[in-house]
């Protein structure tokens, strides 16, 4: 039998740790400085790579559960993508505007992540959930073309969208401009957290999960517009990164089962540290040509992912 | 005379632009198992959908313990009724132990596995289970969805297919044993020796009901080979 409770204590541990390893790790060189400048320069990027890989976790977990698919992801089904339109289409019209409110771009963001979810909902409503995730993939590829569209036609935009498309923007996390999506990050994922019931019940099939009680339409409902919370604030934070949402699930899943109870916050925890663990390997092992948090995480995460899929029965 | 804990009139379902139910009428007491049978597609698996509130696009009245399954919430109609779907699905390798922690009470899932020849299986997974075997883990789910079965309907959906001869006998004996409890079971099968010992039939035939009562009056020689062409 697996135990989530001492999983879950380790996995916190681990990512305390690793939380102050990512904190004394960077390009100048090891340690927190003289006076503390580097660990002051690096708290918001790892505030906001611990913040988002939550969301990013738990965002997957939460799809996957609503869509009773393990291969679902914010990320492949167009709700990134969704969301750093939004950001692309604020920044387009209004430029200046945005720098002005903090609160515009995570609003643009949830916009942009609803919608997307919305069109998901409803352009797959009656279909299968194979047939649901292909309108995702659809989505994904019309949402990463129109931000390319505006990135070329707004050059005052292009550095900063490449940058958000390449999953690229933690390196210019600031305590001021993360503050609202890294809340954003923690009020998703205690919120999805909640839901671990319901999708417990909805694993056995809309019929059964309704007739043990559950709202199925409320279940969907809440995955939905959480799932869209979670990967705004996340995109706020990193831009789109594809593959946490998709690896932090399985690998909770193989460690303490499929309940959600245990699941989510050991996804949201995974997530977490996958992120975090990218974004320190990159910033640290080629100082002088950062890589950036997708990259790595797909670097890291996809040999990882294979091997998980082709051991376990799901 | 037993209490009615389901009834049905006029009851018709449309799906798709084509009508799979069309004015059904049937009454469950307590006490008392109802077979539904009828050709594959007949309409045996919507009325049983229709009858446990899982398609709220249903016309015509609906009673379920005096109250309309279409409009009462989820977690309120739990409390009055179960359901067995025909192809129980899980969308993760649960174990039994997990399982039962899905349900009401896992003493009593146990309980049930254990009851229909699961016992001692908490750490083994679904996926690692005969086709037979996680039709009954999925069954004691909802027996145990039942609780006391007193003034509840059991609503089971072909529960015995893909069971082996004991299975299917300890299934049955389950059955009727909600019934005595003083449950109403509304049981959809393609066994006719099984629907000839309920207390009442109902034969579908193309989402219409053909004959109702009891199985010797409804289940007649010349109805069997009208419907499923056989003697």
């Amino acid at each position: 039998m697996k135990r989530p409770a001492g999983t879950l204590a380790l996995a916190a541990l681990l990512l305390a740790l690793l939380a102050l390893a990512a904190l004394a790790c960077g390009s100048a060189g090891l340690g927190w400085g003289a006076n503390g400048e580097l660990l002051i320069l690096r708290l918001p990027r790892v505030l906001a790579a611990l913040a988002a890989g939550l969301a990013l976790g738990l965002g997957g977990a939460n799809q996957q559960g609503v869509f009773r698919n393990p291969l679902a992801d914010p990320g492949l089904t167009g709700v990134f993508g969704g969301a750093l339109l939004g950001i692309a289409l604020l920044l387009a019209g209004a430029t200046e505007f945005t720098w002005q409110h903090r609160w515009a771009l995570p609003t643009a963001a949830f916009a942009g992540a609803l919608a997307t979810s919305a069109a998901l909902v409803w352009l797959g409503r009656g279909r299968s959930t194979a047939k649901l995730l292909l309108t995702g993939l659809g989505l994904n590829a019309f949402t990463a073309a129109g931000t390319l569209l505006l990135a070329a036609r707004f050059p005052e935009a292009r550095d900063i969208l490449i940058n958000g498309a390449a999953g690229d923007w933690l390196g210019s996390a600031t305590l001021e401009l993360a503050w609202l999506p890294i809340l954003g990050c923690v009020l998703a994922a205690l919120l999805l957290l909640t839901q671990a019931s319901a999708l417990d019940r909805l694993a056995l099939g809309e019929d059964m999960a309704f007739c043990l009680g559950t709202d199925v339409a409320q279940t969907r409902r809440a995955g939905v517009l959480l799932t869209a919370l979670a990967a705004s604030a996340a995109v706020c934070l990193v831009g789109q990164v594809a593959f946490i949402g998709l690896l932090a699930p399985h690998l909770a899943r193989a460690l303490v089962g499929p309940r959600h109870r245990a699941m989510l916050p050991l996804a949201g925890l995974l997530g977490a540290g996958l992120l975090l663990l990218a974004d320190t390997l990159g910033r640290s092992l080629w100082t002088h040509t950062p890589v950036s948090a997708a990259a790595m995480t797909a670097l890291l995460g996809a040999p990882a992912f294979i091997w998980i899929a082709s051991r376990r029965h799901e | 005379m037993s209490e009615v804990l389901l009834a049905a009139l006029r009851l018709s379902v449309d799906l798709a632009d084509h009508t799979v139910l069309e004015g059904v009428a049937l009454t469950a007491s307590a006490g008392e198992v109802v077979g539904v049978v009828g050709a594959n597609g007949a309409g045996k698996t919507t009325l049983l959908r229709a009858c446990a509130g899982l398609l709220p696009e249903a016309t015509g009245e609906l009673s379920l313990s005096g109250i309309d399954p279409r409009r009462t919430a989820p977690a309120t109609l739990a409390t009055l009724r179960a359901y067995g779907p025909q192809h129980p699905t899980s969308a993760w390798d649960y174990t039994l132990a997990e399982l039962g922690q899905l349900a009401p009470s896992a003493e009593a899932f146990h309980r049930w596995c254990a009851r229909f020849g699961l016992g001692a299986s908490a750490t083994r997974r679904l996926s690692e289970l005969s086709g037979g075997e996680r039709k009954v883990a999925h069954l004691s789910l909802s027996f145990c969805a039942l609780g006391d079965a007193y003034g509840k309907v059991l609503l089971l959906d072909e529960p015995t297919t893909a069971l082996d001869l004991c299975r299917a006998e300890l299934v049955a004996r389950a059955v009727r044993a909600s019934a005595q409890a003083g449950a109403a079971v509304l049981v959809a099968t393609h066994d006719l020796a099984w629907a000839r010992t309920c207390d009442q039939v109902l034969v579908l035939s193309e989402g219409r009901l053909i004959a109702a009562g009891p199985p010797e009056t409804a289940l007649t020689a010349e109805l069997v080979r009208a419907t499923w062409g056989v003697a």
